[in-house]
């Protein structure tokens, strides 16, 4: 039982990892997007952005796993099933992304404009600029709002146990009805959720202090 | 293939809207009284009962609220004792159960959102306040949270959202909100895109007449701003 209830935990932190990668790639391109100079991409990517956000997020991971499937049907007319991880990985992050691009829009527009005009006249490509100026900045801003949306992705992987993924919640489910013990059962993932909470909560701590730490401080 | 479509699940799901508002609302509001209650404690330092309002918070902002729900839910049922007691019928009851993990979650994150309000307002404005004259609590009722209350209030409409998107929780209990029957459409009907997209398109509907209240409140409450 242990070896399953551990198997379960790497399930559920695997999840919110790539959750987290492909939802960090996914965000910073709907950032730029809101920050374009295109006023359609720029409506396009808010609209897309609100949509997400005013949406359960039980609902976003359904209509990706049987909408999936759905289109995939209604496409090819045949009965494809797609993996319960990876649409529960895409909706994640989907979610995680429109939140997160929101925290990277503040973040790159507090960074000033004089630092990629000054790269810029040091003759560094646009890509670099961004890259190797503007990012680096950016990302001491973000952080403490990306390290929250962090924490409210890991409490949201609890939702593709029920497209049927064996993560934390799952397995508790299974335990529960084979030993009729449901309290214990949840009541040790909740526990083993509020650990990897705090683990990360303190590792986000020591990396805001590793970010800002050029930051001149005044002791009064 | 829409309007016949349209016609058959509209029905089904604006009855389960009506539970999901209920569901809101009474989650909404015993939250809220909850969280003024933890604030209170928390301000005042009530040493023992400090810890448990500490210790709630950490429990209910530290694990996802599906567990909660699934805790209160099915949680009771391994200690046959609890079924003799008065609390049976309550703790039987999904709906129950579903409104009081949503109002105790909410409660743990409302009382964070006013606790960090109330003490983001400096401590120059008491001192101002007492200096004027005012007593200790003329002080709070008239500048302190008034102040604290024009800080919290934006969050707090962002947490109205959250609890009615989390209602949507409720349907794994087998209750019947919006969710619970564009489930159960789905799994009759397979039309999943129809019914998922109706099913979302009246949850957006719904956070956007919240967002309109909200700002509709901000505005009448911070009135004296600007």
């Amino acid at each position: 039982m242990l070896e399953l209830f551990f198997n379960a935990t790497l399930m559920t932190l695997g999840l919110a990892l790539s959750s987290l990668l492909l939802g960090l790639v996914l965000a910073t391109l709907l950032a730029l997007g809101e920050l374009s100079r295109f006023r359609l991409l720029r409506y396009l990517t808010v609209s897309w952005v609100t949509i997400i956000r005013g949406l359960p997020e039980i609902l976003v991971v359904f209509f990706i796993y049987f909408g999936a499937t759905h289109l995939l049907f209604l496409l090819t007319d045949e009965f494809i099933e797609i993996s319960p991880f990876s649409a529960g990985t895409v909706a994640l992050s989907l979610i995680y992304s429109s939140y997160a691009s929101q925290t990277l829009r503040g973040a790159f527009m507090a960074v000033p404009r004089g630092q990629s005009e000054a790269a810029k006249a040091l003759g560094l490509s646009s890509g670099r600029c961004f890259y190797r100026v503007i990012l680096p900045q950016a990302w001491r801003h973000a952080l403490p709002g990306l390290g929250n949306q962090w924490l409210v992705l890991l409490k949201d992987t609890a939702l593709v146990a029920l497209i049927g993924v064996t993560d934390l919640l799952r397995q508790a489910q299974l335990f529960s009805s084979q030993t009729y013990e449901p309290f214990t059962w949840y009541a040790t993932a909740g526990v083993i959720y509020l650990v990897i909470t705090l683990i990360s909560q303190h590792c986000l701590d020591k990396m805001k202090q590793k970010t800002s730490q050029h930051i001149r401080t005044v002791n009064v | 293939m829409m309007p016949e479509s349209l016609q058959e699940y509209l029905p089904q799901l604006l009855k389960g809207l009506q539970t999901t508002l209920e569901l809101t609302f009474a989650s909404l509001l015993t939250g809220l009284v909850l969280a003024l209650l933890f604030t209170l404690i928390l301000s005042l330092r009530f040493k023992p009962l400090e810890w448990l309002v500490r210790l709630q918070i950490l429990l209910f902002t530290g694990t996802p609220l599906l567990i909660q729900i699934f805790l209160i839910y099915y949680g009771p049922t391994q200690f046959p004792i609890l079924q003799e007691t008065v609390f049976w019928p309550l703790l039987s009851e999904p709906w129950f159960c579903a409104m009081l993990a949503l109002a105790l979650n909410s409660a743990a994150y409302s009382t964070q959102l006013f606790k960090g309000a109330i003490d983001a307002v400096s401590a120059g404005e008491w001192e101002a306040a007492l200096a004027v004259g005012m007593t200790r609590s003329q002080s709070l009722t008239r500048i302190i949270l008034p102040h604290a209350f024009r800080r919290a209030l934006p969050a707090y409409g962002n947490e109205m959202i959250l609890v009615m998107k989390g209602t949507s929780l409720a349907s794994t209990i087998t209750l019947m909100d919006l969710m619970g029957y564009a489930a159960r459409l789905n799994a009759q009907t397979y039309d999943t895109l129809t019914v998922f997209t109706l099913a979302g398109l009246i949850y957006l509907t719904l956070t956007g007449i919240l967002t309109l209240i909200v700002r509709f409140i901000e505005r009448k409450a911070l009135a004296f701003s600007n």
